[in-house]
């Protein structure tokens, strides 16, 4: 079930007030698990084996790499739980475009095959909790801890509705250690968990679904070129559309989790005020991007093999990290974009360095002072300045997110084209009235993001009165009744 | 560092919400807003659902606006017992469901196919096969949480005139804003909220505001001139139209195997759009090349006496009394042509004593 949807207003009331009844600690998270599974049963029953596949036999493969001390045998355990729950990815998300490819391959060389057209339907959430028990079973490996002893807790981990089928992506010290000792939230945790689930709902209701999407979707599905502007405000509002609804379920998640009594890890800081893609990293999708780099980034060798081998590093990573979105080039040039931009990042700061040194020793001997007068450092410091380079971080952003949306390279490349003005006379689409509403949001989104770049949602409203909480909540809440679309998922459902 | 009061503020949000969800909705009834539900993919699912139920007494529907404003679901019922399963949507091709429902190796039951040219024969894939498309595809992933909030929503929906996600949600309510137009852009049709209503069965009626007021009217007629200007000026010919053919025998043809019964609907337009029909789509070429070619009954109103004389107050639907008196006519020139015999409901009062209600 979603979010947004009545079936989970009913279900969210009954286990709230089932988790506040005087039961035992144990019986309390049996109630919890029993719920996970509910909650994922009502969309696919039968996918609900693979999480139990899933779950018992990494919870009984770490156990047994944990026992084991030859390290051959625990690279064979390690091997079975990886080929299990990487195999399972690859037959339900992977599999049609291995077939696909692999037919386009044989043809290339002449040789003609016809596959049976594969019939897979994607279980919701397998590329989430996948990486979960993933996560779990590595760490058990490189013995950074000893295998959870409770199949209850752990079931739970890997289980717990909030986080099952979007995120965050929960590491077992993050949730685990929560399941230990009796949590019930105190009147403060269950009004601030039901804010931020009514700002959740709110960004994905109201913002990407009731604002945003029908112009995204207008110009992406187009098969003929637009104007200028008004392939920019389908991009834009794509923008607005991706960040509010994943956004939005990862604040759900959080505040469904805190009128529980468990805390989830942060999983978006303000992204579209990043200054630089590294930065933007750090606030995009940080668990899923945190997990790439402990799982891939530094097992590949990280930084620590010279500057070439942690390019092509940060290639391989960034294209990985494209193709668990989904089963599409589209999304791996997504990611390689995103990997050509951290490198160009990377090459600058290095050349910054090493000019920033050389000036230095120049300024030392006197020899620089002209030349250092003619051409100033860039003052990043300066807050025009970073402004500035925050716009040209969000302006490439959003040249990387045609790829990821647009349904094909033509479709990507013709929309490119569009908004550079390199084809001219395209049809004009949007009214004023989406323009406008793609613009103010947008504005809104970026002065959000950039004044509370530095600050958090908890120190902002600790400044505010209660009543000013009270009214801006209310009128989130409002706003989300009066948009009336309870059904619509999430995007970040299909990846 | 200070620290809010979070209950306090959370109670008194419950407070505010709470007091614009009676106010707001007090407003609307004092408007006298009709109660209208929402025609969204949940509401068709659940009618979806039914098809194998299906009979001549109990027909599925499929068109486009006309049959869902001039087939009186609840005088067909009155007449057989039976209440006829509503598929059609309103401004999109029927094919995209009849290719469902011939898929549907489970479907044998019997298909009444309302046929607006305009709508009908138009390219596959194309703008008007969209959102029945959409429709048909998300029908098998209606998982259990959805049908149990659709049971949730069907009862709040009842209850509360508000939740016209049609005319009372944020977007047509933004669309009400003096924003002027962008020249060249076209936002799509704007319908006056009084134009109709919806109910459970998914009906569509015009509501006595509009049925009094020709101003009403008027405004639907200038929308339909506003589509017009933005539709394709020469209706599909050729071999895209072959394909059409082809794959509307294709299903019926399916249907029929299987057991099911097929017969073709034109239920009647007037004025200027009749004519312009009439230009773009002459009836030998399209209407019937369309029953040659799929081997398959056709009523068209024109043919028959007791479906001529309707009028249309905006040349396109017929209005509610006048959809009673169509349906009751309807039925028996139904049996008659397709040699079917329609059981007939026992409470059946005589169509005089109906048609004067």
């Amino acid at each position: 079930m979603v979010f947004n949807s009545y079936t989970f207003i009913i279900f969210f009331a009954v286990l709230l007030g089932l988790h506040n009844l005087p039961f035992s600690w144990r019986a309390k998270k049996i109630n919890l698990l029993l719920a996970s599974y509910l909650f994922y049963a009502l969309w696919n029953p039968p996918f609900i084996l693979l999480l139990w596949l899933s779950t018992v036999v990494d919870f009984y493969m770490a156990r047994l790499i944990s026992l084991e001390q030859r390290l051959l045998r625990r690279k064979l355990l390690l091997t079975v739980s990886l080929v299990l729950n990487l195999g399972m990815l690859s037959y339900f998300k992977y599999g049609g475009f291995l077939l696909e490819n692999f037919t386009a391959l044989l043809a290339a060389v002449g040789i003609v095959f016809q596959a049976a057209k594969p019939d897979i339907i994607l279980p919701v959430g397998i590329s989430f909790y996948t990486f979960v028990t993933l996560s779990y079973t590595l760490d058990v490996y490189r013995r950074k801890f000893a295998p959870e002893p409770s199949f209850l807790n752990f079931a739970l981990f890997v289980t717990f509705f909030p986080h099952l089928v979007a995120g965050p992506i929960v590491r077992p010290e993050d949730l685990i250690p929560q399941f230990k000792t009796p949590r019930r939230a105190t009147a403060e945790q269950l009004s601030w968990g039901l804010f931020l689930l009514s700002l959740g709902l709110f960004m994905k209701v109201t913002i990407a679904d009731g604002l945003l999407a029908e112009t995204a979707d207008l110009i992406f599905s187009l098969p003929f070129p637009v104007q200028t502007l008004d392939a920019w405000m389908g991009v834009l509002a794509f923008s607005g559309q991706i960040f509010c609804d994943f956004a939005g379920y990862s604040t759900c998640a959080i505040g469904v989790s805190l009128c529980l009594g468990f805390v989830l890890p942060e999983n978006f800081r303000y992204p579209y005020a990043a200054i630089g893609f590294s930065d933007f990293w750090r606030r995009w999708h940080i668990t899923l991007s945190t997990w790439l780099r402990d799982y891939l980034y530094i097992p590949l060798g990280g930084n620590r093999h010279g500057s070439v081998r942690t390019y092509v590093n940060l290639m391989i990573t960034m294209l990985l990290g494209g193709l668990w979105h989904g089963a599409s080039w589209t999304f791996v040039m997504w990611g390689g974009l995103h990997g050509l931009f951290l490198c160009i990042e990377r090459l600058w700061r290095d050349w910054s360095a090493r000019r920033r040194a050389k000036v230095a020793e120049l300024v030392v001997d006197g020899s620089m002072i002209s030349r250092a007068s003619v051409i100033p450092p860039i003052a990043i410091s300066n807050s025009f300045t970073r402004f500035g380079l925050a716009l040209l971080t969000l302006f490439l952003v959003n040249i990387t997110w045609v790829f990821f949306r647009a349904p094909t390279f033509k479709g990507a490349m013709l929309l490119l084209l569009a908004m550079f003005g390199i084809i001219p006379n395209g049809a004009t689409m949007l009214t004023n009235l989406a323009i406008l509403t793609v613009s103010i949001i947008t504005v809104v989104l970026i002065g959000c993001h950039w004044f509370m770049r530095n600050s958090s949602l908890v120190q902002l409203s600790k400044r505010l009165p209660w009543w000013a909480i009270s009214l801006g909540w209310a009128a989130m809440l409002i706003l989300v009744i009066l948009t009336q679309k309870s059904s619509g998922s999430f995007i970040y459902f299909q990846f | 560092m200070k620290t809010t009061d979070y209950p306090k503020a959370a109670w008194l949000t419950l407070l505010l919400v709470s007091a614009f969800i009676v106010g707001w909705e007090l407003y609307w009834r004092h408007e006298n807003y009709v109660l209208s539900y929402n025609d969204d993919e949940s509401l068709w699912a659940s009618k979806r659902k039914l098809i194998y139920q299906s009979s001549p007494a109990r027909p599925v529907l499929i068109g486009s606006s006309r049959i869902k404003f001039d087939l009186d679901l609840s005088t067909w019922e009155r007449i057989t017992g039976q209440k006829p399963i509503q598929l059609s949507m309103v401004g999109t091709s029927p094919r995209p469901m009849l290719t469902d429902l011939g898929n549907d190796k489970d479907f044998k039951g019997t298909v009444l196919i309302d046929v607006t040219e305009g709508l009908f024969f138009t390219p596959t894939g194309s703008f008007p096969e969209k959102e029945a498309i959409n429709r048909v595809t998300a029908y098998p992933k209606w998982s259990l949480s959805q049908q149990i909030s659709f049971q949730i929503n069907r009862v709040l929906e009842t209850n509360f005139l508000f939740l016209d996600a049609e005319r009372l949600a944020l977007n047509p309510l933004l669309n009400l804003l003096p924003i002027p137009p962008r020249p060249g852009a076209w936002g799509g049709p704007k319908f006056p909220p009084e134009f109709a209503v919806i109910d459970i069965d998914r009906q569509t009626k015009m509501t006595d505001a509009f049925v009094a007021d020709t101003t009403i009217q008027n405004k639907v007629k200038a929308v339909w001139l506003d589509i017009g200007a933005h539709s394709p000026k020469q209706a599909i010919a050729g071999p895209p139209l072959l394909e059409i053919l082809n794959s509307t025998k294709q299903s019926v043809d399916q249907i029929r195997a299987r057991g099911g019964q097929v017969v073709f609907i034109r239920t009647p337009s007037d004025g200027p759009f009749r004519q312009i029909e009439k230009q773009m789509f002459p009836r030998e070429l399209y209407w019937d090349r369309l029953l040659a070619h799929t081997k398959t009954p056709g009523i068209f109103f024109e043919d028959y006496p007791a479906l001529t004389g309707f009028h249309c107050p905006e040349w396109s639907h017929l209005t509610p009394k006048d959809a009673v008196r169509f349906t009751e006519d309807l039925i028996p020139i139904i049996e008659k042509k397709m040699s079917w015999s329609i059981p007939r409901s026992s409470f059946n009062p005589t169509k005089k004593n109906m048609s004067s209600l």
